[in-house]
């Protein structure tokens, strides 16, 4: 498993990035958590629908987004805010759509993302045919897709690394292994010994890298964005990580894992092992540490303010985006529902 | 203004919450998203943060008490603020400015809750017992509700006992009008059927004018004679008639036209139907293109459909859409009449038996065998100096078949 | 004009749509070095090449699923699924994702994507073969659904399908595949997705048919003729949308509506047929609303087919019935 930053800051190979890229990371691993937090404690205020939240995982989303050029496609997951949003969906689209408001799957003009797909597994074809559809028009760009350890399991995800190898798409699939689907932990998921080595049958390359360390996923997924982007074809990351909440707001993994694995991964935490290296190199103080949190803080409010303060959608509106026009009786039904 | 903070369903559809520990007593402050207290849903135990920066001034309910979604969980507001259920200041859940709380303007899924009422049952239960209703079509229900008949009254003749249309408009009529005298009530044929509502329709929604004329057709049977004797068969005066009428038709396209709402669809073709007596009724049978069949071709034609009337072959098609008609009374005897136009044309003409009649012809008497003629059309578009002009020149090709037959 | 069967109508409005549009692309099982099972994508490979006409491995999800991304991209991918009972692998990638795409990302992206599914039985073809699943599909918003009775609406209407902006599943009767000639026009043109082709006009009896139905129908509308009976004949030819116009004024018209179809009854197109007709014409009608359709069973094999499928003789019973009393 790669590893170039272990969990005391201790690099251990070279830095893919340099001191002021890794404190813009830092920053946004910083501003991801916050959102993710906010999001849990919104839900429990009744003001979201059910809520997925990512801590922990903040390094492999970071990580993987920062490695791709900013016209490249995202398709990715309802626990994929921080991957988004790196990339260029804005705080207040993804707050919406967790309030329960289709104009949360719309991302602004040019950036090429698609709203996070609810069903697991699925959407990993949508990157093998969108990197296809690239190609056709002449363009360079790549697909990556972002999906569980539970993913793996669907049939899609098979037919999604069938197709992507045997027609060389440029798709980087991104696996963040994060121990549970669920409550079905990965040991039970799969007999395989990493999800890394099922792109042996697939014939592609696989890696497994420690998903908590930012510079090990920006790493592996600069390798395998290149490899894309040259005609190589499509790459397997398994990036090692956890789910450090429960699976959604709905859910209570006490039920399925002891408090000591969540204890034992939380010394893990993919954030404080970049503060501890930059700290080692001097790029990181506590003034410092306290304006980031107050930005990141003001910023996602503003966001939650924004997304809740938008009229609610009219009552014809889940009827003219149907179709690109609707049919006459579809017409009707919307008069029928004002 | 103090803030009534009321419990969220946070579970996917959740009814209820049981509090299991408060996190922050009332009198003391509380920050935005600081933890408030812990519940225990069906699901899990959830700690549920403030929505709001302030002084918890209520608890809504003691520990171990169940709360249902949407009851008052806790109360914030401002220090030295006072709060009192249905009391003092009004509480509020607007919106404050700073912090923008959704209000949903539209109305929103309430949760299912309760059980099935005793009311339901008890209105099951007389449902049950409601005598049968009368078996009748929804067009018949309509019709009779029209005419005021009370259809549980009215014995059925339908099928398992159905009341008919016919049930009801004779219930409708006066006493008297059955079972008397000894009269039969004969049950119409289909085709009978088809072809009383089809008259209705045409007479209801078409306003009629006819116009009668008569014809010297002298040299018409003439021709038709020197034309038995080279083919060695009589041809049917219908397709004399329709050779002459075609090129009056082409001059006048109102009389071989369609009327849709507001646009009259005037036909480049001829279709033209003919009217044929059959046993069971009369059948207007559609001869296609029939300007494009020379005169031995469409005198053929004529006969085929004839025949095919009255043993019932014809296919649908050659049963519709006939542009403009002929009917030969003449055939049966006839003279003049008031033929009724077919639905979804604008004319017809009826041919009656040609009869020798005493004319005067340069100032001498002759006799010549005239032929009456009744145009029938649709006075919605076509006005009676358009239908005499029309037959005017019909008559004019009638009495000189060189003129059409040549054509 | 040249004489084409359904089959060729369709070879040809591919050939259409590859030779004017370059972001056109075939993609399924075998359609390029055989043709296609029914050899309807035939010689297309080699004008077109590997690339632009695709052979996929065996995984309908995948040809879905990649599809869909694809037109999302830009392309305007026809993808086929060899047989409709195959068509279910593919069918979360539609219900969840192909026919949502514009509603969850309110228009921001689309995909105009065609799905080409031979259906229907008739050809005593093996099990799977043989179903007629159009109410699945009809039944899931977002989707256009369209099945050509004869080979001018065959390809008038996939190039249709091709050009709409929104996914159109095109449903291909394998009965009438070879079975009906006709001429087609040279080149390119469309027969518009959502307008029903009335066959015939007649005022005593509407008979509503779709597919390979419309053959069934277009017999039992002759016999019915021979006595008189003027039978008005719909082929609905787009099942989603449906022309509820010329249904309703049809039934106005005639009082008598019998909807045929190959699909099992419950819960079939002919229930929405029936529930639109006594929404709207209720008032007019002179008999209930007749259903002649497949049975709630599974298709039958070859030996037993025949008791499945309606026919000329269960149309005319059924019509017969609206015309007592």
């Amino acid at each position: 498993m790669r590893q170039l930053l272990d969990p005391a800051g201790e690099l251990l190979g070279d830095a893919p990035v340099g001191l002021d890229e890794t404190r813009r990371l830092y920053a946004a691993m910083v501003e991801a958590r916050v959102y993710d937090r906010k999001c849990t404690a919104l839900q429990k205020q009744g003001r979201l629908a059910t809520y997925a939240p990512f801590e922990g995982q903040e390094a492999a989303q970071v990580g993987a987004a920062a490695a791709l050029r900013p016209d490249d496609w995202v398709v990715a997951t309802y626990r994929d805010a921080a991957l988004m949003w790196m990339h260029g969906y804005t705080w207040e689209a993804l707050v919406l759509g967790r309030t329960g408001d289709e104009r949360g799957g719309s991302p602004p003009e040019g950036i090429n993302i698609l709203p996070p797909s609810i069903t697991v597994g699925a959407h990993m074809l949508h990157a093998v045919g969108l990197a296809w559809g690239e190609r056709v028009l002449g363009t360079d760009r790549v697909a990556l897709t972002s999906f569980g350890d539970g993913a793996t399991s669907e049939g899609d995800f098979h037919e999604a690394m069938n197709f992507a190898a045997v027609f060389s798409t440029a798709t980087v699939f991104l696996c963040q292994n994060n121990h549970y689907a669920i409550s079905l932990a990965r040991a039970t998921q799969t007999r395989a010994e990493t999800i890394a080595d099922k792109s042996v049958a697939y014939g592609m390359p696989g890696e497994q890298v420690d998903g908590n360390d930012l510079f090990a996923v920006l790493t592996a997924t600069m390798t395998a964005v290149a490899s894309a982007r040259n005609g190589a074809g499509p790459t397997l990351i398994e990036a090692v990580t956890y789910r450090l909440g429960p699976h959604t707001t709905s859910d209570d993994p006490g039920r399925y894992r002891p408090a000591e694995e969540v204890e034992q991964w939380r010394e893990r935490d993919p954030l404080e092992r970049v503060r501890l290296y930059l700290a080692s190199q001097d790029r990181w103080d506590e003034e410092w540490q306290r304006e980031l949190d107050r930005t990141a803080s003001e910023r996602i409010e503003r966001a939650v303010n924004i997304a809740e303060g938008l009229d609610p959608l009219p009552a014809s509106d889940p009827f003219d985006r149907m179709f690109a026009t609707a049919s006459p009786l579809l017409a009707e039904q919307r008069d029928e529902a004002r | 203004m103090a803030y009534e903070f009321r419990l969220p369903d946070i579970g996917e559809g959740l009814t209820e919450a049981e509090v299991v520990r408060w996190l922050v007593e009332v009198g003391s402050a509380v920050d935005l998203d600081q933890p408030l207290v812990e519940v225990e849903t069906d699901k899990a135990v959830v700690e549920i943060p403030a929505p709001r920066q302030g002084v918890v001034l209520h608890h809504g309910a003691p520990v171990g008490a169940v709360l249902e979604v949407g009851a008052v969980l806790a109360v914030i507001g401002e220090p030295g603020e006072t709060w009192g259920e249905g009391g003092g200041d009004k509480p509020s859940t607007e919106v404050p400015a700073e912090t923008e709380e959704v209000v949903p303007a539209t109305k929103v899924v309430a949760p299912i809750v309760g059980s099935i009422s005793e009311e339901a049952e008890v209105l099951g239960a007389i449902a049950s017992v409601e005598p049968a209703r009368p078996q009748a079509l929804p067009l018949v229900r309509k019709l009779a509700r029209e005419l005021g008949v009370d259809l549980a009254a009215v014995a059925g003749s339908g099928p398992g006992g159905r009341v008919t249309r016919d049930d009801v408009v004779s219930a409708s009529e006066p006493d008297g009008a059955e079972g008397d005298g000894g009269d039969e009530r004969v049950r119409l044929s289909r085709l009978r059927r088809t072809i009383a509502e089809r008259m209705t329709r045409s007479w209801r929604e078409i306003p009629h004018v006819t116009t009668f004329d008569q014809v010297d057709a002298g040299r018409l049977l003439a021709a038709r004679r020197a034309l038995a004797e080279r083919h060695q068969r009589l041809l049917p005066i219908e397709a004399l008639v329709a050779k002459a009428v075609i090129p009056v038709l082409a001059s006048f396209p109102e009389f071989n036209a369609t009327l849709e709402g507001d646009e009259l669809i005037l036909h480049h073709r001829f279709d033209l139907g003919f009217a044929v007596d059959t046993p069971d009724g009369l059948v207007v049978a559609r001869c296609q293109d029939a300007d494009k069949l020379g005169l031995m071709d469409l005198a053929g034609e004529v006969s085929r459909l004839a025949e095919g009337a009255k043993a019932r072959t014809l296919r649908t098609d050659e049963l519709t859409g006939q542009t403009f008609s002929i009917s030969n009374i003449g055939a049966v005897g006839g003279g003049y009449g008031t033929p009724i136009i077919p639905y979804g044309t604008t004319a017809i003409l009826s041919v009656g038996r040609a009869q020798d009649h005493p004319v005067v012809r340069d100032g001498a008497v002759v006799v010549a065998p005239m032929i009456p003629l009744s145009l029938s059309y649709d006075h919605r578009v076509i006005d009676g100096g358009l239908g005499r002009r029309f037959m005017a020149q019909l008559i004019e090709n009638l009495e000189e078949p060189a003129l059409f037959l040549a054509g | 004009m040249p004489m084409l069967t359904l089959a060729q109508a369709i070879t040809d409005a591919l050939d259409c749509a590859l030779k004017e549009d370059e972001r056109v692309i075939l993609l399924g099982e075998d359609v390029g070095r055989t043709g296609g099972v029914f050899r309807v994508t035939d010689g297309l490979i080699e004008r077109y090449g590997s690339e632009r006409v695709v052979d996929t491995p065996v995984a309908e999800s995948g040809i879905v699923g990649t599809a869909f991304g694809m037109a999302v991209a830009g392309l305007r991918p026809v993808a086929e699924i060899q047989f409709m009972g195959f068509s279910y692998p593919g069918f979360d990638q539609v219900i969840s994702h192909v026919s949502r795409i514009r509603n969850r990302s309110r228009h921001r992206f689309s995909a105009p994507l065609v799905i080409r599914i031979p259906y229907g039985g008739g050809i005593g073809a093996a099990e799977h073969h043989s179903e007629s699943a159009e109410a699945i599909y009809v039944h899931t918003p977002g989707l256009k659904v369209v099945v050509p009775a004869t080979p001018h609406d065959a390809k008038g209407l996939l190039l249709a399908a091709i050009e709409d902006p929104d996914p159109v599943i095109f449903l291909e009767p394998i009965r009438l595949y070879r079975a009906v000639k006709e001429d087609v026009p040279d080149g390119h043109y469309t027969v518009p997705i959502g307008p029903a082709r009335m066959e015939r006009t007649g005022t005593d009896l509407t008979l509503v048919g779709w597919g390979a139905m419309l053959q069934e129908v277009r017999l039992a509308a002759d016999q019915l003729a021979r006595d008189g009976v003027l039978v008005e004949v719909i082929d609905l030819r787009t099942l989603a949308p449906l022309d509820a116009d010329v249904l309703v004024t049809s039934a106005e018209k005639t009082g008598r509506v019998v909807v045929v179809h190959e699909a099992p009854r419950t819960a079939g197109i002919g229930a929405e047929v029936a529930a639109l007709v006594q929404e709207r014409a209720l008032y007019s009608l002179q008999a209930p609303v007749q259903r002649v359709t497949g049975w709630d069973t599974v298709f039958p094999l070859k030996r037993t087919e025949h008791v499945y499928l309606p026919d000329v003789e269960r149309i005319v019973t059924a019509a017969r019935r609206t015309l007592e009393g």
